[in-house]
Parts: structure tokens; C-alpha cells; sequence
């Protein structure tokens, strides 16, 4: 657990404001990306990270710090794109596929070749990920964009560390069968 | 181990999450088994594919605007606390002066004003049990009734 994070919460419920602002400035990029990579539009990205950052500061009297800050903010955050996808399913069908704005291009270092090959991987998974559930978005991005450990990732989704395994296998093998299917 | 143990370890595998004896005995199975093999050089190229995936940073007037952003909707929601609270003191000190100078009326029917007492019970009623419901949800855990 991050003492560090633990001492500014502490300081944050003693009515220290700027403490809070330290903890936005450390978790602000990653928490636009997590909202970026679950609803795939970035107005709606920046907005929900911000309101998960509010809905955190409402409730810092309640975090118990059993886990660790960025887990119990990542479980705020991941709920409040769930609810948010719910409520607005036809945009993300329209918004979603914008994938030039969202994934940076990165140049290959061997040749247009591979620099194109690389493009139409990125869109084949970002398309395919789009068609996951919820939960098997939710698990790949955590592992594989956020590169959260398990222990972490089973604290966000409040399931066994032991299940986390099982939940990622069948969550890859879900988005390899999509990837597959648009590739025909 | 058999194919369906392998498979599950396999994404242990890819996050590095595996203890010495897992990779060992894992490591083993892939040697021999070519399904398997397939099945976790796919799963890898996925993941190779991902890590290479970096999202578009936002401009840095976005960024530099963000702590504001949150800090006036605090603030912004503080105000309609206390703008909501003034809201309430004042409606209820109307509407218990209606209501005492209704009741007091001697030329309004009794079955008038008993209907109408009725009435204002039984809402106050709903209210209270809706705002005891609402705050045993909030007391307990407000992200509870999201389904995974």
C-alpha cells in the first residue's frame, strides 16, 4: 500500500484541500485512460474520471484503507463507467470506434509494412474489445492497459484473487475469438 | 497437469503471476502439448499488441484545467447544499403556517380538514420511508446495486 497516499488522505479529511489535489495530480492520467479504454470517447472519458475523483473526495471519511487508495478510486471509477455505458448505449455504439483519435500512433521501427500491420492489430482489438461485456472489458483493461497486478485488479472487482486467473483466461479467449471474426 | 489446468495457468503465464513450480510444471506442458502451445503464442501476440497501444494524451490545457474543474463542481455542490437547506427551512415554516391557519379555520368543514390531514400524513410518511431507504443504501454500500 502506498504510505504516502495513506498520510495525504489523512491530511485531506483533517480539511486539507491540497492534499487532495496531490492525489488528482498522481492518479488524474490514469484514471482518463481507464474511463477512455471502458467508454471509448474522451469527453466522456474526462468527465467521469473527474466525477470519480469527486465521488472519492465525498467519501474519503468512509475509505477504511484496507486496500490500497488506487484500488477503492479504480472501483469508484469502474462503476461509474458501467452505469454510465448503461445509460448511454446508443452513443458509445457510435462513439466507440474512433480509435485514430484514441490510440496514438506509434511509428514501427521496421517499415511502413509493419507500420500499417500494426495500425489494423490496434483497430482489430480496439473493435473487438468494444463487443466484450462489461466484466471482460473491465479485466482486460485493468490487466492489460493498466498493467494492474491481480491482487490489485481482485480488489477493483471485489472477486478472489485466486478467481482473477480463470476471469482473464476466458475474458483473452472471448476478445481472440472477436479478433478472429472480424479478421475473417 | 492436463489441457484445461494449462490453459487457466497460461494467463499467469503472460502477467509473469506464477509461482516457480506453476511455470515449471507449465512449461513442461507446453513442450509437449501443441494445442497449447498455439493457444498461448496467440495469447501472447495479443498481449504484445496491446502493450504497444498508447492512448492520445489530451492537450495540456485540458490537463491543466482538470483540478479546477473538480474543485468547482465541490464547490458548486457545497453551494447547492446550502441554497437546499435554506430552500427546506423556508417551505416548511410556509407550509406549517398554512397548514396551522387551515386547521384552525373553524368555517372549513371537520371532514375537510381530516381529509386533508390524512392526506398530508400519509405523504410524509412516503417521504420518510423513501429517505430512510435512501440513506440505509448510502450508509451500507452505494455501488452495491451495480451489476457486475
Amino acid at each position: 500500500m502506498n504510505t504516502d497516499d495513506t498520510n495525504l488522505i489523512k491530511k485531506c479529511c483533517m480539511g486539507e484541500t491540497g492534499s487532495f489535489q496531490v492525489l488528482v495530480e498522481r492518479y488524474k492520467k490514469s484514471a482518463y485512460h481507464y474511463a477512455l479504454a471502458f467508454v471509448g470517447n474522451t469527453d466522456d472519458a474526462y468527465d467521469l474520471s473527474q466525477e470519480a475523483f469527486i465521488h472519492a473526495y465525498r467519501a474519503l471519511k468512509r475509505y477504511d484503507g484496507k486496500h490500497s487508495f488506487r484500488s477503492w478510486f479504480f472501483a469508484i471509477l469502474s462503476n461509474l463507467c458501467k452505469n454510465a455505458l448503461r445509460s448511454r448505449k446508443v452513443r458509445r455504439k457510435f462513439m466507440i470506434s474512433d480509435v485514430a483519435v484514441i490510440i496514438e500512433e506509434v511509428p514501427a521501427k521496421s517499415g511502413p509494412v509493419e507500420e500499417y500491420r500494426g495500425k489494423v492489430i490496434k483497430k482489430l482489438i480496439w473493435d473487438a474489445l468494444a463487443t466484450l461485456d462489461d466484466d471482460a472489458r473491465e479485466i482486460i483493461i485493468l490487466k492489460h492497459f493498466q498493467d494492474m497486478s491481480y491482487q490489485e485488479i481482485a480488489e477493483i472487482m471485489k472477486i478472489p484473487v485466486g478467481t482473477v486467473m480463470s476471469r482473464l483466461h476466458y475474458a483473452r479467449l472471448r476478445l481472440k475469438k472477436q479478433i478472429e471474426v472480424m479478421n475473417k | 497437469m492436463n489441457c484445461q489446468q494449462a490453459m487457466i495457468l497460461i494467463s499467469g503465464k503472460l502477467d509473469g503471476e506464477l509461482d516457480p513450480r506453476q511455470e515449471e510444471l507449465l512449461d513442461e506442458h507446453l513442450q509437449q502439448c501443441a494445442d497449447c502451445r498455439q493457444e498461448y503464442d496467440e495469447l501472447l501476440r495479443i498481449k504484445e499488441a496491446t502493450n504497444d497501444m498508447r492512448f492520445t494524451d489530451l492537450p495540456d490545457r485540458m490537463w491543466a484545467g482538470y483540478w479546477n474543474g473538480i474543485y468547482n463542481r465541490l464547490e458548486r455542490g457545497m453551494g447547492w447544499l446550502l441554497f437546499s437547506l435554506g430552500a427546506i427551512v423556508l417551505l416548511a415554516f410556509g407550509v406549517w403556517n398554512m397548514l396551522e391557519s387551515f386547521f384552525m379555520d373553524s368555517s372549513i368543514p371537520v371532514v375537510v380538514r381530516f381529509g386533508v390531514g390524512t392526506l398530508i400524513t400519509g405523504a410524509v410518511i412516503l417521504l420518510v420511508s423513501i429517505v430512510r431507504e435512501r440513506l440505509f443504501l448510502r450508509k451500507h454500500e452505494r455501488y452495491d446495486e451495480v451489476q457486475r
